[in-house]
């Protein structure tokens, strides 16, 4: 039904109206949504932060094969046809000396000024590699050194130890916290179900209100001969800004206290905690959010509105 | 413009017919009364007309389409058609008169520039061209029916039923609303006018239809609402 300029004005005043007249009924729909998607967004944002992190450990993971100087290019390319061939490896990226430097350059500045020259390149060029498996780079490492052409193996053996250590705390920590994600989890779903339909319920009542204060002026429209879809505009329009409403509100809530988390890692030196940027996040939560806060609305309109407005 | 042919209606299986056997013919541009007592069953026909309800049996025309065959979605339209006038006037109190007009024209997708430019000159018509800004519910019974009569002219219907127009007013003001209906009526609108307001139906000498039980009984030009007894 296609609505005119006009029209579509006069349903947005209405349902403003009325949402404004039901004050109360209007804050507790708005409320339980705000609650519902504020504890669904939450979640979303400790887990997808979770899956970050522990992506972001296994991706700093690598071995780097130096390569001896002094071999020969058929040398490179048996080591080469190897190490891709090779079952643990994911990334074999080759590195070469002088681009080694420009990074190099790149992170230290001015300090490796002087070496321009390709000859005074004091570094070697190397294999970076990434394994399938980030627990077993040690042992790949190890194997690897017996290669040809290869001078020496560096996957920052005490690093990685270190990390891996750390990794296993957090993992014991994490594995707790997964458990009680998990049992909160299933809490979580089963209360958000529950306050879902307390939502839809609400806002259904609420428009149910609306219908019952109007319902001389619905009944009038009938007799001018207003379609159905006129009538039911406003009441369809006054759910939705319930379901929006209620999604920008922990929306908002959410962003502020995301960015307050990420001042305080950086603020206490947290550098292994990288947590994701806010436009990611913000454009997760979103994506999900706002469909379920607007469809909220519009289900809960939908449910009140033929039962009351049938021509 | 309004055709009955055999129409019976009960309003369900175990109660008797609130209409049986009705058959008349109006026609454009005609001014008709439709008269008799209480429970007669004027109003279930004019239900009927504007398609709350659908005959049990027989065939209601209605601008040539058959109500009972009329797609749902199409109602409205018919409706647009149909100036309907109430005896509790059926307006919106606490608005103005002019919000009034206005509300009615909105459903049919009138623009605002429509509305300013039809609703002064409706209101001039009922006689109220200073009400405009009056609230309802600070007009008189006469005026909230004149209103009620600019509200069902506004979008320009072919016809104009009228349940009772006058059952809450005083005579003189009674016919003041009768007047303005003869008016509408000149100017080619049809007129059905349901009341049981003896003193009007015998001064205006108009066609009378007469319902008894659910029965027509009698169906005279220039009629009295004495022709009944």
């Amino acid at each position: 039904m296609p609505v005119r300029y006009n029209g579509l004005l006069y349903a947005c005043g209405e349902a403003l109206r009325s949402l404004g007249r039901n004050k109360w009924m209007t804050i507790a729909s708005v409320g339980v949504v705000v609650v519902t998607l504020l504890m669904l967004g939450g979640f979303m944002m400790v887990n997808l932060n979770l899956e970050y992190i522990t992506e972001n450990v296994k991706e700093q993971v690598e071995i780097v094969l130096y390569l001896d100087d002094e071999s020969t290019l058929a040398e490179r390319n048996e080591l080469r046809e190897k190490l891709l061939a090779h079952g643990s490896l994911e990334e074999v990226r080759f590195v070469s000396k002088s681009e080694a430097l420009q990074r190099l350059r790149k992170q230290m500045g001015d300090v490796v000024d002087g070496y321009e020259g390709r000859e005074d390149n004091p570094l070697r060029d190397s294999f970076e590699l990434k394994t399938k498996h980030p627990e077993l780079v040690g042992a790949v490492a190890e194997e690897l050194a017996g290669y040809p052409a290869v001078a020496d193996v560096d996957y920052g053996e005490a690093t990685v130890e270190k990390l891996f250590a750390a990794t296993r705390a957090v993992q014991i920590v994490g594995l707790i916290l997964m458990l009680g994600l998990a049992v909160t989890a299933v809490f979580l779903i089963a209360h958000t179900i529950r306050l879902t339909v307390t939502a839809v319920f609400l806002i259904a009542h609420t428009i149910r209100l609306t219908v019952f204060i109007r319902r001389r002026e619905i009944m009038i429209m009938k007799y001018v001969g207003a379609t159905n879809w006129f009538i039911r505009w406003p009441f369809l329009l006054e759910g939705l800004m319930i379901g929006l409403l209620g999604a920008a509100l922990p929306l908002g809530a959410l962003y502020y206290t995301y960015q307050a988390s990420l001042e305080w890692v950086a603020a206490n030196n947290l550098m292994f905690l990288t947590l994701l940027p806010i436009p990611i996040i913000m454009g997760e939560l979103v994506k999900y959010l706002l469909p379920l806060g607007t469809g909220l609305g519009i289900l809960g309109s939908a449910f009140s509105m033929d039962q009351f407005l049938r021509v | 413009m309004v055709e009955a042919s055999k129409i019976y209606h009960r309003y369900d299986k175990n109660s008797g017919y609130a209409l049986s056997n009705i058959n008349f013919i109006i026609e454009r541009g005609e001014f008709v009364f439709l008269v008799g007592p209480s429970g007669a069953g004027k109003s279930t026909l004019l239900k009927m007309i504007i398609r709350e309800i659908i005959p049990t049996k027989g065939i209601l025309k209605v601008f040539g389409h058959d109500v009972a065959r009329m797609p749902r979605h199409r109602v409205p339209y018919l409706r647009r058609n149909i100036g309907m006038v109430f005896q509790d006037f059926r307006l919106l109190e606490e608005r103005t008169a002019f919000e009034n007009l206005a509300f009615a024209m909105r459903v049919t997708g009138a623009s605002n520039r429509d509305i300013r430019r039809r609703v002064p000159y409706v209101l001039e018509m009922v006689g109220l061209p200073d009400k405009a800004d009056a609230r309802v519910c600070d007009l008189s019974g006469g005026e909230q029916q004149r209103i009620g009569l600019a509200r069902a002219i506004i979008n320009r219907p072919a016809m104009i039923i009228a349940d009772e127009p006058t059952g809450n007013l005083d005579p003189d003001i009674s016919f003041e609303i009768m007047h303005i209906l003869r008016m509408i009526n000149l100017r080619g609108t049809t007129v059905l006018v349901a009341t049981h307001d003896r003193e009007i139906v015998d001064r205006l000498k108009k066609r009378v239809i007469h319902l008894e039980q659910g029965r027509l009984t009698l169906d005279e030009e220039k009629g009295a609402y004495a022709g009944a007894l």
